[in-house]
């Protein structure tokens, strides 16, 4: 039966929402911030084994000999397994493309440094370190694949020898007439821009409990685990097991921002406990292993742009060629980074015409893997930076020059070349509150009086899209099939009215077992208390996919207000008879049933769930007396992929502007934030508190993409950056506040109008940062053309100016 | 298997007397020999602060520490600062209220640096609180919200000790 999901605040059953659209604490945090939630390190199961994994020191290497026989032997060592486990029990790992995976360990060939070749099973975590080192293993080094330009030229050494290049994906999408727009174009404006590897670096790193009965063949792994239903697919392909033999129980987990990883890691603690006989293997990830060998690392790009603009400063037409270096396989499905730009290829204007010109390559680096943001951050950083130069070149304000290419707030919902749907915006309005904010002419005030006194100083103004509820559709490109994401929740009410939501993903920091509570208290009349949110295993659980493109909190909103539309049709049901009424002549208001027209004649929630529940005489036969009920969300509307990729995928579009000032330090080429102010749109705001957070977080980390995160690599493929103190995770020093402002627009096509806002700032941070950072350096004759704008190269750029 | 040493200590006011190898760390001793899993391990190599305990009133990185130099000392843990009675204590309660958390995995070693903190110095200034964050990383919450517990904190603290604390219901 269809049901109809609220579309607006105003649509829930209350007279005033006390829990929706407010600043609500949220519920999980005493467990947190007493020590009591339970991560994956703390879970301790009876007879439960230690990984602890022996990895390549080599980014290109034959294994000649590896020989574990010393390990085997050493007390407190229950297994020990190399390549030839791997060979014997799994598949290799599936990936996007498809066919670049490779199995958890290698067997002959070595890829990247950091390639588990052995892994032993211990009775604790300082035992089997300690047999690691017994086992001996002879490479010969083979020459190492470092640059993707290298890699694409006949002849070079392949990464994967079987597929016979080291190309994973090339293709050309033409959106509309570009040759001709650019034939016509007053102005074409080009240039190159490399943004180097930043990822994700959670707080808690990946961890695992395996079990694999031997017997029985049935698979369980706790882990912290981001999308565990995928996850339980993907143990099921690698160990070619029936789906419904693998079941997967996320822990609540310390971040993931899409870069947790651990699969390689779980096989390898999956194929430990089948060889200890279906013992618990826990594997814990450590931070050297994270930076060197785990889901880490995302977008090694190099960007070749170029941008059409006519006589009366609109943008015609963007051309964007892309080489994506994904590192020694595709297991990380980081190619959908690559492909997810497509949602919104333009960002917030209205180009008509685009092209994409993408290649995917494999080198001798870690696999690529997602971060936040998934893709556009980069793809925003170089359309913003082409904005600025067409800007600059025109001599026209930066913020007037995206004004008058902004998509109008009257042409939503808006079809973007590359085929996406934006739902609803007020972008001018966005960038009007935030340049007020900022006080933006008094900012260029300060700017002129600083650059008279010889101060290097910049005002960046930038203005991206967040795409939200990512679909699969927008991945079919790279090979990812599927349309829809479902997203499911169970609400029960039990005989005393106390309210139970069950989901199937765990928390790993959104606030969405919060956002449930508030829903459900709002449409039911309660207060939060009354309610709580429990999670479920991929086998108990309805279908889910947890977090993950900005989707979750609309995803649940409408999963949770859809079950209890559900349950409010069957109390309805069973109020009308206890009334002598029609059902239709029932209303659910501030948590009564209430007979329309006959004030007095109402039940509340609870006694109508203890009717249902504990007087079966007062019911009709057949009557279905459970007030529970199950909904499974997914976004309505969206399409099959055309031949150049074209779709409605992502459900909705966010949008923001912000406003950056910086100065460079002329001596040491450090980039210094003084002011940051921020408007963003993103719908209806569920729980403003965590919308907020959110937004502050995202913009610490679209920082430390723009000045200070970087994995180095040397020529060779070797990692430089191995620890905390080579890769420059921002503290608080590096951090300034934000001041923020909003615009709310909702979506049409949403649950409650309310838009994708996880990811958030990092779209626009770093462009916005970088904006700022070349808007310093113009009047010097130079430009950042790389990210991050570190202290040494600001410097260099610098210097050059200096003859 | 290295020669066990024993070793006494307190935790949260409860005092212990345990056997252990001499180069296991403070943090993994604290977790594994006496469950108290609240401390978390972010970097196992003194950056992160994550794993910040008390030791004899001193803030330390519990990764750094071997649990034998602990050998008759005085600790704290994030499971120490709540009351008996689960009541939050106010620098938790500031973090609530001003969303200082959200995946809370760094947050313990936050809330027991900046106990240090105010426990010496009860009315910061905002270098001096700069000074202490700047020894933590936090992945989540970009910090702003955590600066604004510290002073939430404090006040709350302040409060306490001048008795004008306002009971809350």
């Amino acid at each position: 039966m269809a049901i109809e999901i609220p579309k607006r605040l105003e649509d829930l059953p209350t007279s005033a929402p006390r829990w929706v659209g407010r600043r609500v604490e949220r519920k999980e945090d005493a467990a947190l911030l007493t020590g009591r939630t339970q991560f994956i390190e703390d879970v301790v199961l009876p007879g439960m084994l230690h990984c602890a994994i022996l990895r390549s020191p080599f980014p290109h290497a034959r294994i000649a000999k590896l020989d574990a026989t010393d390990a085997e032997a050493q007390p407190g060592v229950v297994a020990v397994v190399t390549g030839e486990d791997a060979l014997r029990w799994s598949q290799p790992a599936a990936s996007a493309p498809e066919g670049w995976g490779t199995h958890c360990l290698a067997s002959s060939l070595v890829r990247f440094v950091g390639e588990p070749v052995a892994a032993v099973a211990a009775t604790s975590r300082y035992v089997a370190e300690d047999a690691l080192e017994r086992i001996v293993v002879d490479y010969d080094p083979l020459d190492p694949i470092a640059n993707p330009f290298a890699a694409m030229e006949e002849g070079s050494p392949l990464v994967i020898e079987e597929k016979g290049t080291n190309v994973m994906m090339q293709r050309l999408f033409t959106w509309g007439a570009v040759d001709e727009a650019f034939a016509k174009a007053a102005h074409v404006f080009t240039e190159k821009f490399r943004w180097n590897r930043v990822g994700a670096n959670p707080t808690e790193t990946f961890g695992a409990i395996c079990e694999w009965d031997p017997m029985s063949l049935d698979l369980t792994v706790y882990g912290s685990i981001q999308a565990a239903s995928f996850f339980a697919l993907g143990r099921a392909a690698t160990f070619g097991l029936p789906s419904n033999k693998v079941n997967v129980k996320s822990q609540p987990h310390g971040g993931s921002f899409g870069g947790k990883g651990g699969t390689r890691g779980t096989d390898i603690a999956c194929l430990l406990s089948r060889k200890a006989g279906g013992r618990p293997v826990k594997w814990i990830e450590d931070r050297m292993e994270y930076l060197t060998s785990g889901g880490s690392q995302a977008w090694d790009r190099h960007y070749e742009v170029s941008l059409a603009v006519d006589a009366d400063a609109q943008a015609t037409g963007l051309r964007v060629k892309l080489v994506d270096d994904l590192g020694a396989t595709g297991e990380g499905y980081a190619a959908i980074s690559a492909a997810k730009p497509l949602a919104a290829f333009t960002g917030p204007y209205t180009i008509p015409v685009a092209e994409y010109d993408l290649t995917l390559v494999a080198t001798n680096k870690l696999p690529a893997f997602p971060y936040r943001g998934f893709g556009p951050p980069p793809h925003f950083f170089v359309l913003e930076q082409m904005m600025d130069i067409a800007a600059r070149d025109l001599d026209i304000d930066p913020a007037e020059f995206r004004r008058r290419n902004f998509i109008p707030s009257d042409q939503f919902p808006y079809t973007i070349p590359s085929g996406n749907e934006y739902d609803s915006g007020s972008y001018e309005e966005v960038l009007d509150k935030a340049l007020a904010l900022a006080g933006y002419a008094d900012l260029r005030a300060k700017q002129a009086e600083a650059r008279e006194e010889g101060r290097i100083v910049g005002i960046g103004v930038a203005s991206a899209i967040e795409p939200g509820v990512f679909d699969w559709n927008a991945y079919r490109t790279v090979g990812v099939p599927g349309i829809g994401v479902p997203e499911g929740a169970t609400v029960s009410i039990d005989i005393l009215g106390m309210i139970t939501v069950r989901v199937g993903f765990s928390l790993e920091g959104q606030g969405q077992y919060t956002l449930a509570s508030q829903l459900v208290a709002d449409y039911f009349g309660t207060d939060i208390a009354a309610v709580r949110v429990v999670q479920l295993d991929t086998q108990s659980a309805p279908p889910s996919f947890g977090p993950g493109g900005s989707r979750l909190g609309v995803a649940i909103t409408g999963a949770v207000l859809g079950a209890c539309e559900r349950i409010r049709e069957k109390m309805s049901a069973v109020t009308a008879v206890l009334m002598q009424t029609e059902p239709d002549k029932i209303q659910l208001l501030d948590g009564k049933f209430a007979v329309v027209g006959m004030p007095g004649a109402e039940m509340s929630v609870a006694e109508v769930a203890g009717t249902m529940l504990a007087r079966s005489d007062l019911l009709p036969p057949g009557i279905d007396p459970r007030p529970e009920a199950t909904h499974v969300w997914t976004a309505a509307g969206r399409t099959e992929p055309d031949d150049q990729g074209r779709a409605k995928s992502y459900l909705t579009a966010a949008q923001a502007v912000h406003v950056v000032m910086v100065e460079i330090d002329r001596d040491t080429g450090v980039v210094e934030i003084l002011k940051y102010c921020l408007a963003d749109d993103c719908g209806t705001r569920l729980n403003p508190l965590i919308v907020q957070g959110q937004t502050e977080g995202s913009v610490a980390q679209g920082i430390g993409a723009a000045l200070f995160e970087e994995y180095v690599y040397d020529e060779d493929a070797q990692p430089l950056t191995a620890t905390f103190m080579d890769y420059l995770i921002p503290t608080i020093n590096e951090i300034p506040p934000t001041e923020q402002t909003e615009v709310v627009t909702p979506s049409p096509f949403t649950p409650l109008g309310a838009k994708g806002c996880g990811e958030g700032a990092i779209h626009t941070t770093p462009a916005a940062v970088m904006c700022a950072v070349n808007d310093a350096l113009a009047p010097l004759g130079t430009m950042a053309r790389e990210v991050p704008a570190a202290p040494n190269r600001v410097w260099n750029l610098i210097r050059a100016t200096q003859g | 298997m290295t020669q066990m040493r024993p070793i006494r200590l307190t935790v949260n006011g409860v005092a212990y007397e345990a056997p252990v190898e001499p180069r296991t760390t403070l943090a993994d001793f604290l977790r594994a020999d006496l469950e108290l899993t609240g401390t978390h391990l972010g970097c196992e190599h003194g950056v992160c602060g994550i794993c910040t305990v008390l030791v004899d009133g001193q803030a330390v990185r519990s990764c750094l520490m071997l649990a034998v130099q602990a050998d008759g000392a005085n600790l704290m843990t994030v499971e120490g600062l709540a009351g008996p009675d689960g009541k939050l204590h106010p620098i938790q309660q500031a973090f609530v209220e001003e969303h200082g958390l959200q995946c809370g995995f760094c947050t313990p070693g936050f809330l027991i640096a900046i106990y240090e903190l105010l426990e010496n110095n009860p009315s910061p200034s905002e270098a001096e609180i700069l000074d202490v964050l700047g020894g933590q990383i936090c992945r989540c919450t970009g910090y702003q919200s955590i600066l604004r517990a510290v002073h939430s904190a404090a006040a709350k603290l302040g409060a306490v000790r001048s008795g004008t604390a306002q009971e809350s219901a």
